[in-house]
């Protein structure tokens, strides 16, 4: 018995260390090697499949839009659009029918050619079949033909200055006819790269074709990989893991990284953390009230301490990227002395409400402080922490069942979509109505204008609290070159990434 | 023995069918909608509508359940709402990196735990003993998310010995596997050690009073060798029983452990179907953690009367 | 059935705590009378001690805090140790130890209300299944009794609290709900080993023989007999409730904003761990001194009431 016994003993110690020499072996070899034509970037939301045209969110157009699927026009850094599979497009008089000339030569991965044929399929398709409610940005297009196999004739219903850009967004993704038939698992399309592997959760990678018709992507391969937590994504950029980081989310973190061996790129995004109110009913349906949390909210405090000063006050629901971007940030002064007055007028005070929160680091955060400011003004929010998207988009979106909300609204130029009166704030749009449809269907200055007055409208309507834009923080290795500075599509393009 | 075994068997078959009624049960109390989910913040009622036809949601309770045991049953989890995916690989996949993380944690425990704590209760009187027993109360009081925060600090980023996450299967390579399983199983093995060092030790100390060591030791063996040739065999009872309660509960447990060292191991995964409201998913997934649970006891409850001659003559 | 009803009832009775501290069969006395008694208070005092701290740290935020919860100052954000803020500021500019003080009442009140949940719930079914396990009729009502228990042991306190914020959302009640339905099964083992040995003592014979009926003998002589082992499990299930609820609100399944909670407290510290560790090392240190606490209470409790019930004669 005695033998026995000791032998597990001296078996077990030898594992042990076995295993720990195993380790330190390999230890060695884990940073250093660096592959110069290939890049780890780590994300947050991951894709739950492949496929846009039936599942919402920003993962799945931020990992395919650009990289395997292109549209005819794209967004530049600036936020113009520029040539995409179409060479170039006419406008004619009556401002209804776009003509645009694709490029030659453009090959799909699974090596059919583009042609005019595809991008009928593709946009019809919209209409027909995805089940992604963006889809009716394109319900405007009354018809497309192909007069031949690099011309495409679309047809709109009426003049639209919004449809060119809406484009440049996933609605505009070219596919090949035969090519979608496994969408969720297949990404076939005109990008510079192709899927390598797609593993559910944990990453996606990418690979380089060598048929593209543009200019060669400097990297060979590239993997996204997905981390729920920043801590976590920073910790992996640390320790070499990973190469650069997409978009923190735990801001306080970039002051780690200023040295020589990173760099920290922090600009725009199209995303406005809004402090909703449900303008329908509640508490916050009278605007006394309403002008009241405006006054009531120190946005500078907020941004300074939820995320660390990162990102821009705006005032009002339009980025500094848009063609109609205008400073309001002065139009609602913080002020509690007026706040508490305010609060007296609507005769809240002390009035418990429900501000529900989406369970994610920026909104948990804006929360704190938040509730915090307008109890010093005499309000007194009922924080409800909701599971984002699930409980979120169950409860506050599609229910309307809440008085305050915080939400970061990701999509480009969504000033209507979420003053609309549908829409879970529930504002009444009677106002900005006639001006949209005016400015949509007018010239560029009718354009520029009229959405100007709206937003103008909707900030001294006191709609909501524009609380600030999100700001687009990537942090990455020193040697990185082509990183954009703002995120202004909803593509995250590798092609322009590089090792110096 | 035989009786024994087939109340045993019955008994798990049962345990396993109210389970699966108490799950089945609880998902269908679950807030939020998978269809609306799939289709976020743009989506109509009437395509809400058509989706959760599609998904089978608007058949009655009793139906979905029976589809949902029969397929089980086939080895089938069905397939998720909201990735459009099969469930079982998703399932099989996940336990396999959750089951190694966490077995390799419990044998690393062991081996610490065992040799700690019989050390301990030998040398109870002097200073060492003391010392061990303080440590391994201290240690318990560690929540294990704080020793793994610890450990990436020191091992990772200071000293860059171990990624500090990531997941690597063996097939990919053997080295990167265990180089990157280190941390997160001696996260989890230094306070499950800790645990089971308390066992070790008080179950020794039984056996050093009992009648056996000691006419073991009037014959002439010292102590230690005493304990070595009769003791320990007593001891393993309360390891083997520890250990696999440690190993139930750590089946679960180890989801913050996973999150914080981004594994893809089952906890994140049920942690991942709450969140996307994935019901079918979140269903098949905490079936399987209750049938490993039960399973594990189920071994244990055979395990130990095969160990300890006292309990088998009983039984 | 399996069971002897002398309460080896199955191998998984040396476990029926799923963390720490070895419950009944498992004594973590030291050999030696003089000693023992030594040891026995050290553990008593220390554990007791650390209770005391953290039960004053909750009772006295009821009565003052250097400053309010919810008193943000964000020019004051991220402070070290100074007199105006003894253990610092948080990022919102929030007094930490203000924090720590009202963290303690979230730690206290999850752990009163799960072990009060499992103790008021699986007390009585453990004692009821003794009773009717020593009936020759009743046996089958004691087994069906265990197996349930035994069902619900294998539902995690992890596994009950990640489906309850599924349910009903994430948050302090749901968490400790989840805790104290998962503890339940370990009270229910004690009471019903405790119950039966008690049933089978000679004075209970002696109360039976004078026919009393069963329900008096289980208050009159039961209760009092089992009230040390239910309180040592007790003990022990406070000090696993501490950890579940830091590890939730870790996870972000527990204590949600604005409570304070130290689970919370340390979640948020994260991402300052290498700028200002103080942020986390305060509420670690705490969570880790109310575990010890109660863990050293409850060695200390089982040293002391053990004896008794053999004293007893039980």
């Amino acid at each position: 018995m005695k033998t026995p016994r000791i032998m597990t003993w001296v078996a077990a110690a030898a594992a042990t260390s076995l295993l720990l020499t195993a380790c330190s072996a390999g230890a060695s070899d884990s940073g250093d090697a660096e592959q110069k034509d290939s890049m780890t970037i780590a994300f947050t939301a991951e894709p739950v499949n492949l496929d846009f045209t039936s599942t919402s969110g920003v993962a799945i157009p931020e990992a395919l839009m650009e990289n395997v699927y292109e549209s005819l026009v794209r967004l530049d850094d600036e936020g113009e659009i520029q040539p995409g599979l179409a060479e170039d497009w006419s406008l004619s008089d009556d401002r209804r029918t776009y003509t645009f000339d694709l490029r030659e030569g453009v090959k799909f991965s699974n090596g059919a050619d583009l042609t005019s044929e595809d991008v009928k399929f593709s946009y019809e398709r919209v209409q027909d079949e995805w089940k992604n409610e963006l889809k009716s940005k394109m319900d405007i297009v009354e018809s497309i033909e192909t007069p031949d196999e690099t011309t495409v004739e679309i047809e709109l219903k009426k003049p639209s200055n919004t449809w060119l850009f809406n484009l440049t967004s996933l609605v505009g993704a070219v596919f090949d006819t035969e090519g979608t038939t496994d969408l969720a698992n297949e990404a076939i399309g005109t990008g510079p790269f192709t899927i390598e592997k797609f593993t559910r959760g944990q990453s996606i990678e990418f690979a380089a074709r060598d048929d593209y018709w543009g200019e060669q992507p400097a990297l060979d391969s590239v993997e996204f990989k997905y981390f729920k937590d920043a801590v976590s994504a920073s910790n992996a950029l640390k320790s070499g893991e990973i190469d650069l980081v997409s978009n923190l989310q735990a801001p306080e973190l970039a002051g780690e990284f200023q040295s020589d061996d990173y760099q920290i790129v922090s600009g725009t995004t199209n995303g406005e953390v809004v402090l909703s109110m449900n303008n329908a009913e509640g508490i916050f349906e009278d605007k006394t009230a309403r002008e009241a949390v405006m006054h009531a909210i120190d946005r500078k405090a907020v941004l300074d301490t939820a995320w660390a000063g990162y990102g821009e006050l705006i005032g009002s629901m339009v980025p500094p990227t848009d063609p109609y971007y205008e400073d309001l940030t002065g139009v609602w002064k913080y002020d509690p002395d007026k706040a508490e007055e305010l609060v007296d007028e609507a005769g809240i005070e002390g009035e418990e409400f429900t501000f529900t929160v989406p369970n994610l680091p920026y909104a948990k955060a804006i929360s704190e402080i938040v509730s915090a400011q307008l109890e010093e003004v005499g309000l007194k929010a009922n924080i409800k922490t909701q599971e984002f998207p699930a409980v979120w988009l169950d409860k506050t979106f599609t229910e309307h069942d809440f008085d305050m909300s915080v939400i970061n609204h990701a999509e480009p130029r969504d000033i209507l979509t979420v003053f609309s009166k549908d829409y879970y704030i529930g504002y009444d749009d009677s106002k900005i109505k006639k001006i949209a449809e005016k400015a949509d269907t007018g010239t560029e200055e009718d354009y520029i204008a009229g959405m100007k007055e709206i937003a103008r409208t909707i900030t001294d309507d006191a709609a909501s609290d524009f609380l600030f834009l999100f700001p687009n923080l990537v942090l990455a290795k020193s040697d990185i070159a082509g990183i954009p500075a703002n995120r202004v599509s909803d593509a995250f393009r590798i092609a322009d990434l590089s090792w110096n | 023995m035989l009786t024994y075994a087939i109340s045993r068997a019955t008994q798990f078959a049962l345990s396993l069918i109210v389970a699966s009624v108490v799950v089945f049960a609880l998902m269908s109390l679950l807030p939020g909608n998978a269809a609306q989910v799939a289709l976020g913040t743009n989506a109509t009622p009437e395509a809400v509508a058509a989706l959760e036809a599609q998904y089978g949601l608007d058949r009655p309770p009793a139906i979905r359940y029976f589809d949902w045991m029969i397929g089980m049953a086939g080895g089938d989890f069905g397939t998720s709402y909201v990735t459009g995916a099969e469930i079982t690989p998703v399932i099989v996949d996940s336990v396999q990196v959750t089951a190694i993380l966490v077995i390799s944690a419990i044998v690393l425990s062991i081996l610490i735990a065992v040799p700690l704590g019989t050390f301990a209760a030998v040398e109870h009187r002097t200073w060492i003993g003391v010392t061990i027993s303080a440590a391994s109360q201290i240690g318990i009081a560690i929540p294990n998310f704080l020793a793994a925060i610890i450990l990436v600090i020191i091992f990772s980023l200071t000293l860059g010995w171990f990624p500090s996450q990531g997941w690597m299967a063996p097939v990919e390579g053997v080295g990167g596997f265990l180089l990157r399983l280190v941390l997160p199983v001696v996260s989890l093995a230094l306070v499950q050690a800790a645990i089971l060092t308390r066992y070790v030790r008080s179950a020794v100390l039984d056996v050093m009073r009992e009648d056996f060591i000691r006419t073991a030791r009037a014959k002439g063996l010292t102590r230690t060798k005493a304990l070595f040739a009769h003791g320990l065999r007593n001891a393993a009872i309360p390891v083997i029983t520890v250990a696999g309660v440690q190993l139930a509960t750590l089946l679960v447990g180890a989801v913050i452990i996973e999150q914080i060292f981004v594994l893809p191991g089952i906890g994140s995964e049920l942690i991942r179907a709450v969140a996307n409201r994935d019901l079918i998913a979140v269903q098949g997934i905490v079936m399987v953690l209750v049938l490993l649970v039960l399973i594990i006891n189920l071994i244990v409850d055979v395990l130990v009367p095969v160990v300890d001659p006292r309990i088998r003559n009983a039984a | 059935m399996s069971d002897s009803p002398t309460g080896a009832h199955s191998p998984r009775d040396l476990a029926d705590v799923e963390a720490p501290g070895p419950t009944v069969p498992a004594r973590a006395t030291d050999t030696g009378p003089g000693r023992s008694k030594l040891r026995l208070n050290a553990s008593m005092a220390i554990g007791g001690g650390l209770v005391v701290l953290i039960v004053g740290l909750a009772l006295v935020s009821f009565l003052w805090t250097p400053y309010g919860p919810s008193d943000i100052d964000p020019i004051a954000r991220l402070q070290s140790a100074s007199p105006a803020h003894p253990l610092g500021t948080d990022k919102f500019g929030r007094d930490t130890l203000t924090w720590v003080m009202y963290g303690a009442r979230i730690t206290l009140l999850v752990g009163v209300v799960a072990v009060g949940i499992a103790l008021l719930i699986g007390t009585p079914i453990g004692i009821i299944a003794a009773i009717f396990a020593k009936q020759p009729w009743g046996v089958w009502i004691d087994a069906v009794i265990m197996r349930a228990n035994d069902i619900l042991l294998a539902f995690p306190a992890l596994l009950l609290a990640i489906i309850f914020a599924a349910v009903y959302s994430p948050g302090t009640g749901p968490a400790m709900v989840a805790v104290g339905i998962a503890a339940i099964p370990g009270f229910a083992r004690v009471a019903r080993s405790g119950t039966l040995q008690v049933l089978g003592s000679e004075y209970v014979r002696a109360a039976r023989a004078a026919n009393r009926r069963t329900p008096a003998i289980a208050v009159v002589h039961v209760l009092p007999n089992i009230a040390g082992m239910v309180i040592v499990q007790a003990s022990v299930a406070f000090a696993i409730s501490v950890l579940a609820e830091a590890g939730l609100s870790f996870l972000g399944l527990g204590t949600q904003a604005p409570v304070p909670s130290w689970g919370r407290m340390l979640q948020e510290s994260q991402q300052f761990l290498s700028t200002h560790p103080e942020l986390a090392l305060w509420p670690g240190l705490f969570i880790a001194l109310a575990v010890l606490g109660f863990n050293l209470l409850g060695d200390g409790l089982r040293d002391r009431f053990d004896p008794k019930m053999e004293a007893r004669g039980v």
